[in-house]
């Protein structure tokens, strides 16, 4: 009986079909021009503009004293460049993790190696800051060359473990000959007479971190990004679309290491004594997190998070929100170690619950400050995922 | 001369590689049922120590139940990661699990800052306080004959697991997890008993490593008892999979780190990093698949 049934309904699914009337292109043309053709009113780009003074004024004002009426002190100013230069390992470390899928758990060796040939450049070679800079940057770009070729061969998930025991070795290891980095008591690196002031230095710091956000723009702007996304998701469809999955591998280590290096040089200046015990590996733990919960492949998010963490770590941002009474004197938590209990927290919550991290929170707000309609669900990222190159 | 040296080095490295061994099997037993490189294995021991070390110190417990009370809160850790961070990441990618294990690590140490920040360098009492003295004149404690004597009660009382029913089940859940449900075999039981086993591994390297050295947060995953690196390695010689691979890696392990404090080597500083380090490179890229893997063990 049902079968019969069955057949006999098909025929009337086929009636159904043929009578869906045919679509209209104009109507849909129509709708995606205006889409196209919104342009805010002039109440609209008043109130994005006064939304781009005050990020301006928040970058480029507040933290050096200048038209603020809050009292910022050297100190503070001192806590903005590391937060500065924490975005720029964030970016770093985002180029490895994010763009080419490698993860890296030594990255405050990259960091480390970048601090402790600037610091040796300046102090023992009496050679200038700007050279100095550079040949870490070179540094960090050979290192982790020779940490990329190593990952080529190691496969999957393992090359964590070798990022890690390298982490350590060059914690203990390289960090400790003394001849280089000055053992226990540390290398003093100073800072170019031009920037010696801290405000002076922040504005340096934000200089490099300008460039470092342009390379990696231009990075993935080129095909090398392009086949650097295509690798990530499977290297296998990638190389059969003629990508040299191996080279791209390396350029993502290179770049990483670069930005990395200078990084590592501009920390090194900025703290004047740099102590190899600083790159531990808690410090690689961290800059993990800053950059998962900023956001992977965001720009935006991945500085946001490095900042939020850096000035998390300094207790700064407890200070700045009148927190501190709530921490300690509540929850009985010191101000220190408060990005130690938030941060994992905030990580766990990014990669089980908002994949798409900070840098997806602040897309609504980033899309409505180019000039575009305001929407709750922009960037909202359909499959985000940390993933594996060859696990 | 050099050969007491060595004799020195072999005695220490297997004392200390035994407590290598003990997180080793956890963390390879946590990679078959997961499939995870668990970065937290180190900070069950961490756990258990402090829990152990509040228990008897601050709340003046007996040992033996502080002990306890130490092994049951890293139970009870093992478990809360397996439900909140292991089951609700299942389905992604396993860096973003290793992420996540690493992120369970460092929240317990931040905890372990904040809870015990009055005290920072912590020492707890041993088991026993007593001294043997072997034929190299390395001096070998009570407490580390113990942890060996924890290690090979350990190693055959899960080979005998392993061949009972319930330890057949969760071995059919690892390697075939479909085909295990069929059966009857809950997968989520065994990940759980999985994540408890490998906790409780974890915790007693923790207590029985704790007492030997004073101890600060995060005292096994980057502290003075520093053993989730070599832990990874023994496990990275027993291919991820065998156990007694596992127990042998970890011993190797010890003392190819020892190896690294002979006096050739004293000039050199941190020269057990750099052992461990190109030991690592050596097996990673001669033998990837690990060495003590001849044929297909089970358990």
């Amino acid at each position: 009986m049902t079968t019969t049934d069955e057949t006999r309904s098909i025929p009337i699914v086929d009636d159904l079909t043929s009578e869906i009337p045919p679509v209209i292109d104009e109507e849909f043309t129509d709708e995606s021009d205006e889409v196209e053709a919104f342009r805010p009113s002039k109440a609209g780009w008043f109130a994005r503009g006064l939304v781009w003074a005050v990020l301006a004024w928040l970058v480029f004002a507040y933290p050096v004293n200048f038209f603020s009426p809050f009292n910022v002190g050297v100190s503070d100013a001192d806590t903005a460049s590391l937060a500065v230069i924490f975005a720029i390992v964030g970016l770093s470390l985002n180029v490895l993790l994010g763009y080419a899928g490698q993860i890296s758990l030594g990255h405050q060796a990259f960091v480390g190696i970048g601090a402790f040939t600037s610091a040796y450049i300046v102090t023992d070679l009496k050679l200038s800051f700007w050279l100095a800079i550079a040949i870490a940057a070179t540094f960090g770009a050979v290192q982790a060359a020779a940490l990329g070729a190593i990952s080529l061969r190691v496969s999957g998930l393992y090359f964590a473990l070798v990022t890690l025991a390298y982490g350590t070795f060059a914690e203990e290891f390289l960090f400790g000959i003394t001849a280089l980095t000055g053992g226990e008591g540390g290398k003093p690196a100073p800072r170019p007479v031009a920037f010696a002031d801290e405000y002076r230095y922040y504005f340096l710091c934000l200089g490099f971190l300008a460039l470092v956000l342009w390379l990696d723009w231009r990075l993935t702007r080129t095909k090398a990004g392009r086949g650097l996304m295509a690798l990530r998701e499977n290297p296998r469809v990638a190389s059969s679309y003629g990508i040299n999955v191996k080279a791209y591998i390396m350029l993502a280590f290179v770049v990483s290491g670069l930005f990395a290096g200078i990084a590592g040089s501009l920390l090194a200046h900025h703290d004047e004594v740099i102590v190899g015990s600083r790159f531990n590996f808690q410090l690689a733990l961290i800059f993990v997190l800053m950059t998962v919960v900023g956001g992977l492949r965001d720009r935006v998010g991945v500085v946001i998070g490095s900042v939020f963490f850096a000035l998390l770590g300094s207790g700064k941002l407890v200070t700045m929100l009148n927190l501190g009474g709530f921490f300690e004197g509540v929850l009985g938590l010191p101000t220190e170690f408060v990005a130690l209990v938030v941060g994992p927290i905030l990580l766990l919550l990014t990669i089980t619950k908002y994949p798409g991290g900070i840098g997806q929170q602040v897309a609504p707000i980033r899309v409505w400050l180019s000039g575009r309609r305001f929407d709750r669900h922009a960037g909202a990222v359909q499959e985000v995922e940390v993933n594996d190159v060859r696990a | 001369m050099i050969l007491n040296e060595l004799g020195i080095v072999l005695v220490t490295g297997v004392l200390q590689g035994s407590v290598y061994a003990l997180v080793a099997l956890g963390i390879v037993l946590v990679h078959r049922a997961s499939g995870v490189f668990n970065f937290a294995q180190a900070e069950f021991g961490t756990v258990a120590l402090f829990g152990a070390y509040a228990a008897l110190t601050l709340w003046g417990w007996s040992y033996p139940m502080s002990l306890l009370f130490g092994l049951l809160l890293a139970v009870a850790m093992g478990l809360l990661t397996e439900r909140f961070v292991i089951h609700p990441l299942r389905d992604h990618s396993r860096v973003t699990l290793l992420v996540g294990t690493a992120g369970v690590a460092l929240a317990v140490i931040g905890l372990q800052f904040w809870q015990f920040n009055d005290t920072l360098i912590m020492s707890m009492p041993k088991i026993h306080d007593g001294f043997y003295v072997t034929p190299f004149g390395a001096p070998v404690s009570v407490q580390q004959m113990i942890t060996v004597g924890v290690l090979v009660v350990v190693t055959v009382s899960l080979a005998l697991f392993f061949r009972s029913p319930s330890g057949l089940a969760i071995q059919a859940a690892q390697q075939e997890p479909t085909a295990a449900e069929l059966v009857g075999i809950s997968v989520r039981q065994v990940s759980m008993a999985t994540w408890a086993i490998a906790a409780l591994l974890g915790g007693l390297a923790g207590v029985l490593s704790g007492p030997n050295t004073t101890f600060t947060a995060g005292f096994l995953t980057f502290g003075a008892g520093r053993a989730l690196l070599p832990g990874f390695m023994a496990a990275v010689l027993a291919g991820m999979k065998s156990m007694p691979g596992a127990v042998i890696g970890g011993l190797v392990v010890g003392v190819v780190e020892q190896l690294g404090s002979l006096t050739v080597f004293v000039e050199l500083p941190g020269a057990r990093a750099a052992m461990l380090f190109v030991f690592l490179l050596g097996v990673l890229l001669v033998r990837p698949q690990g060495l003590f893997v001849g044929r297909a063990v089970a358990a």
